[in-house]
């Protein structure tokens, strides 16, 4: 299977006097179709992979291709392009438009990417997230007016709008309570499933982590450890040590 | 036009914000344009009254106390002078006027009705009797009229330097607005005057004019100086230095009120938007991240600005022209003391376009501030 995220040496420095090293030198190669999870304690260095895996951020050392792109070459539009294109983010604070409804939150990463709101197939595709995430009953809702687990499920919706290749997750759960974060999870394996769609989910609570298939752990700006998840990993695949 | 609807969004999620700002580019656009009108009326106003009924460029004989034939050749100079509205050769004499015993000076302005009535608007100006004076009769002013208790009808001896008596009969009392005029000032046929002092028939002292634009009198005056060398030529504007300085610094204060309260609106908008932007910072931040470009994200700021100006802007035309309907229909009102304000078409183009603009110009610094902004700052502040 093809590799969609190939980092070298991927190096985060902050500071310019007194530089704080939040990665040292990362390499880190996801496959297709992996559903995997970063983990880590707050300061590890996993939300900062997570901000150059997403464009976000830019390393101050090493390389980064994503989907077949050397993305380290692209310019600042260029990268919001690709972001646009091939990413999918869902993060903590589910960052929804308050301004617009939850249909046009929906929408929002194709109007971004010059889709016409009046295509056929974009209203469809809309109507499919809307029914798969239960949300039909709040469509014509502001973010404002639901509830934490609705205003996530919205979150994920928004991010697989445009078919991503990459989905990448920062604590997705992390303000949700244990009904809501249950909800979630079965929501990304079921896209996972259906669509084959690469999940990079950062968590720092490992009992999240074991329901993925591959758990990434980084400390102190390094991968500490790669395994493989025994009980899901589907046959073939081997733990890894890194 | 994603940026767009996102700045509609924007502007209808904040509303009493936008209100405000609407309202602010209003009242800005409003004074502007009440202010400029009421100062550009106020001076055509206090030219009218001022310079409007009395002469613009004058011809007079080179030699002080002499005359000169007006001839077929400057008649047609002067009335072929394309911005001239009004010509009046005259003979301008000093007599005394006896009136019961008593004697008062007048000057008498012996001249054509139609030309004198030109540039002094006899017509409208006469409060008692005929406003033609006719071969033996005699325009008097109102306060001369009120000094000597003269009514329209009377006899008015005038004695000629020479000593020569004139009978002559008031046969109309006019009000040109200014007291030394109306205490000092007649008017005549040039028949009254002509063979008692012995002059040809076009033989006069003076030829007052008037223009239509006042402030071309230089020019006019300058031409007819080359074309007339035997002639004086004045104009009113190098007889009234002073009056044309204080048209010129009230000219000059319009513009520097209209100046000031241009800036006081722009740095108002500026704010409010610079605070819109810090506001929907984290609405920026989101949009950046899901892949929209700076210039997308800057251009939703410029729209806004855009919008409000456009309706400030009008509210705030409308709000002028309801203001200058009111002051007029307030100085309409008998003895009200003011002035009608005309509103320029000119005037309220430009006020538009400076409304706009300086919307426009406003929306700089959070076009900036937005190009600037790092999504990450959002995304990691939750």
């Amino acid at each position: 299977m093809a590799d969609v995220i190939v980092g070298q040496g991927l190096t985060k420095v902050y500071g310019t006097t007194q530089k704080t090293y939040a990665l040292k030198g990362v390499d880190l190669n996801v496959q297709k179709k992996e559903f995997l999870s970063i983990i880590g304690q707050s300061g590890s260095g996993k939300s900062t992979l997570l901000n150059l895996l997403g464009l976000l951020d830019r390393p101050t050392e090493g390389s980064l291709e994503l989907v077949g792109t050397d993305v380290g070459s692209l310019s600042k539009k260029e990268r919001a392009a690709f972001r646009n294109e091939h990413l999918g983010f869902v993060f903590q604070f589910h960052h929804l438009l308050p301004e617009f409804s939850v249909r046009e939150n929906l929408l929002m990463p194709g109007w971004i990417g010059g889709q016409r709101t009046s295509t056929s197939a974009t209203r469809a595709r809309a109507g499919e997230m809307l029914e798969l995430l239960d949300l039909g009953d709040v469509k014509d809702k502001r973010s404002n007016d639901l509830s934490g687990g609705q205003k996530q499920r919205v979150a994920i919706g928004r991010s697989l709008m445009n078919g991503p290749d990459i989905v990448l997750a920062d604590e997705p759960t992390g303000n949700l309570d244990t009904m809501n974060t249950e909800q979630v999870y079965s929501l990304f394996r079921k896209v996972h499933e259906e669509r084959g769609t690469t999940f990079v989910i950062v968590t720092h609570d490992r009992s999240i982590a074991e329901q993925t298939d591959r758990i990434v752990e980084v400390r102190d700006g390094v991968i500490q450890q790669d395994v493989r998840n025994e009980h899901l990993a589907s046959p073939g695949s081997h733990p890894r040590a890194s | 036009m994603l940026s767009l609807r996102v700045a509609l969004r924007f502007i209808a999620r904040s509303r009493f914000q936008s209100l405000l700002i609407v309202f602010g580019i209003a009242v800005g656009i409003a004074v502007q344009v009440f202010v400029g009108s009421l100062i550009t009326s106020l001076q055509a106003s206090l030219l009218d009254s001022t310079v409007g009924n009395s002469p613009h460029v004058i011809l007079e004989p080179a030699e002080k106390g002499g005359t000169f034939a007006y001839t077929e050749a400057i008649r047609s100079l002067v009335e072929d002078t394309p911005s001239v509205t009004a010509a009046a050769p005259q003979i301008v004499v000093p007599v005394l006027a006896t009136k019961g015993g008593a004697t008062a000076s007048l000057i008498v302005k012996a001249g054509e009705f139609a030309g004198l009535d030109g540039i002094y608007k006899l017509s409208k100006r006469t409060v008692q009797g005929e406003a033609r004076p006719g071969p033996e009769g005699l325009l008097i002013g109102k306060d001369f009229a009120n000094t000597y208790a003269v009514a329209a009808g009377d006899m008015l001896p005038l004695a000629l330097a020479d000593g020569t008596l004139v009978d002559a009969r008031v046969s109309g009392i006019f009000d040109l607005g200014v007291q030394a005029v109306n205490e000092g000032t007649a008017f005549v046929d040039p028949g009254l005057l002509a063979t008692r002092l012995g002059l040809a028939p076009n033989e006069v002292n003076v030829v007052e004019t008037q223009i239509d634009d006042v402030f071309l009198s230089s020019t006019v005056a300058e031409a007819w100086r080359t074309a007339l060398p035997q002639l004086e030529v004045g104009d009113w504007q190098e007889r009234n230095a002073e009056l044309l300085i204080a048209l010129q610094s009230q000219g000059t204060s319009s513009v520097m009120i209209q100046v000031f309260v241009v800036i006081a609106v722009m740095l108002g908008i500026a704010s409010t938007l610079a605070i819109s932007a810090v506001q929907k910072t984290r609405q920026i931040g989101i949009l950046k991240a899901l892949g929209m470009s700076d210039s997308s994200t800057g251009l939703v700021f410029l729209y806004q600005a855009g919008i409000l100006g456009f309706a400030g802007t009008l509210l705030g035309l409308g709000l002028a022209a309801g203001l200058i309907a009111l002051f007029s229909s307030l100085a309409a009102g008998p003895d009200s003391g003011l002035f009608p304000i005309d509103l320029q078409p000119s005037f309220v183009a430009f006020s538009a376009g400076v409304g706009i603009s300086i919307a426009l110009l406003s929306a700089v610094i959070p076009y900036r501030s937005t190009a600037r902004l790092d999504p990450i700052e959002v995304i990691q502040g939750g």
